[in-house]
């Protein structure tokens, strides 16, 4: 996570993803993923491959592509549908977007129950015997039973969560990194899942976009940093307020 | 037996002259200063975020000067403000302590200002800093000196007027062995306990005290070898890199 400030002085912390060997694997059509849209299987980060059965590489084979740790889906409306095999940049974002980021939280293993759900607790003297962080009342006199999902304490964390709604403040085309407001779900050096934002504030947010992907063909030529409008460049000299 | 030189007379032995070693090795590291943010933390990271975080101080560092200080310097710092008449504001202070990493690496300047203490933590790569001048070098005994708060008030107060001291010659800066004086306790951290190692204090406290602090003394801590982090080699990479963007 880095500091960026912008051009009215304020400064806003940024978490760095980067987008390591990302290829599209597999296209599922609607009919066969009785889903509601076409989905793409994409496949990040590359990983040896000896340590899968031959089983698992067929899709991988397919695709020309070497094994990649994780596979994930993206649901896909037609005319956004990609050749599998083609290989996917941080140019396929810009500045100024807004983007859902999901990924496995750090696991926190058994927890109690104050710290996964956030009770209270008992205080810790006045008379309290061996009672100091246990839940207390589990369920009411009239219920006679005890509510499914009643919080009680449990493994916590390892799970997938998403932020929604962070914005793209800069894209570095040369290492393919997307700096994104605030923080991100996981440990560092996480694999994560970047999709365009579903909130309906950001549906009208994309200002043409590289659709259906950015291709590195050499058509366009990118400078090495795309920024935001609103960020301070450190090229320019420092702020003065008119 | 002494030796009959070409005369004839005798002369008395003359010893030969004792080898100076000039240690050409220390004075070079000596002069080469790297600001510590340079210098990444231990940890899991990926090296490429200090690279590139590195690339983004580099090119704040052509555009606007950031002089060498250590904790112990007096500095102005002009920042920009938006409520401010003039627009810009002017703080002297000493500098108590630098912290942070990276691009967000801090100072933190201390005044007393009439009669009030004062201080402003600053962040060295933020654009509304405007300009960073040294007024006067010296190195104090510790590297940091958070216990000016509970010391007497007169070794905090700087003239906010004060002209920069013009630094002698290219090459160390005074160390001061100022002992500072302190209010009658509580303080705010128990500042003669070895856990913050202070040298610039001088502790008028029974003896009786002192060596009750004693005993959260942990001479083991020296020893701990997974505490042990030595960054020459890093220091040196980036010392290199350093140098080379800066000329371009």
């Amino acid at each position: 996570m880095m500091p960026i400030w912008t051009k009215s002085g304020e400064k806003h912390a940024v978490t760095l993803l980067k987008v390591q060997d990302c290829h599209v694997l597999r296209y599922v059509s609607k009919e066969e993923s009785g889903g509601k849209t076409a989905k793409l299987l994409v496949g990040g980060k590359n990983v040896s491959p000896f340590s899968k059965p031959e089983s698992a590489h067929e899709i991988f084979k397919e695709a020309g592509v070497p094994r990649k740790q994780k596979v994930t889906t993206f649901n896909v409306t037609d005319d956004a549908i990609i050749k599998p095999g083609t290989p996917l940049y941080a140019a396929h974002f810009r500045p100024g977007q807004f983007v859902d980021v999901t990924a496995k939280t750090i696991g926190k293993g058994f927890q109690g129950v104050m710290k996964r759900w956030g009770f209270q607790g008992q205080p810790a003297s006045h008379g309290q015997t061996k009672t100091h962080r246990r839940p207390g009342a589990i369920s009411t006199n009239k219920a006679a039973k005890v509510y499914r999902g009643k919080k009680m304490p449990g493994k916590m964390g390892n799970i997938y969560r998403t932020s929604f709604g962070l914005k793209v403040w800069r894209i570095n085309t040369k290492h393919d990194i997307i700096y994104v407001n605030g923080s991100v779900p996981g440990h560092t050096n996480c694999l994560v899942k970047v999709r365009d934002s579903k909130l309906p504030t950001y549906k009208d947010c994309n200002k043409n976009p590289p659709f259906p992907t950015f291709f590195a063909d050499g058509d366009e030529e990118l400078p090495e940093d795309l920024f935001d409008e609103e960020i301070f460049q450190f090229t320019d000299p420092s702020i003065k307020f008119a | 037996a002494y030796r009959v030189s070409n005369d004839g007379k005798p002369t008395k032995f003359q010893p030969p002259p004792k080898p100076v070693i000039i240690d050409r090795k220390t004075q070079k590291e000596e002069s080469r200063f790297l600001s510590p943010e340079f210098i990444p933390p231990r940890g899991r990271t990926d090296p490429l975020k200090y690279y590139i975080e590195r690339k983004d101080m580099i090119q704040r560092r052509k555009v606007f000067n950031i002089p060498e200080f250590y904790v112990g310097h007096v500095l102005a710092v002009t920042t920009a403000d938006p409520c401010a008449s003039d627009k810009s504001k002017r703080f002297v202070g000493i500098c108590i302590q630098r912290g942070g990493k990276g691009l967000g690496a801090t100072f933190v300047l201390r005044n007393v200002i009439e009669d009030q203490g004062v201080e402003i933590c600053y962040e060295l790569y933020s654009p509304r800093i405007q300009a960073i001048e040294v007024l006067k070098l010296e190195k104090r005994l510790d590297e940091n000196l958070m216990y000016l708060r509970d010391a007497l008030p007169e070794y905090s107060t700087f003239d906010v007027n004060m002209r920069p001291v013009p630094r002698m010659a290219h090459e160390e800066i005074p160390v001061n062995k100022l002992q500072v004086r302190m209010k009658p306790k509580p303080w705010s951290k128990r500042w003669e306990r070895p856990k913050y190692n202070i040298k610039g204090i001088k502790f008028e406290l029974p003896e009786h005290k002192m060596k009750a602090a004693q005993k959260w003394s942990q001479p083991w801590l020296e020893f701990d070898m997974l505490r042990e982090y030595d960054t020459s080699k890093i220091e040196e990479k980036i010392r290199k890199e350093l140098s080379e963007e800066l000329e371009k």
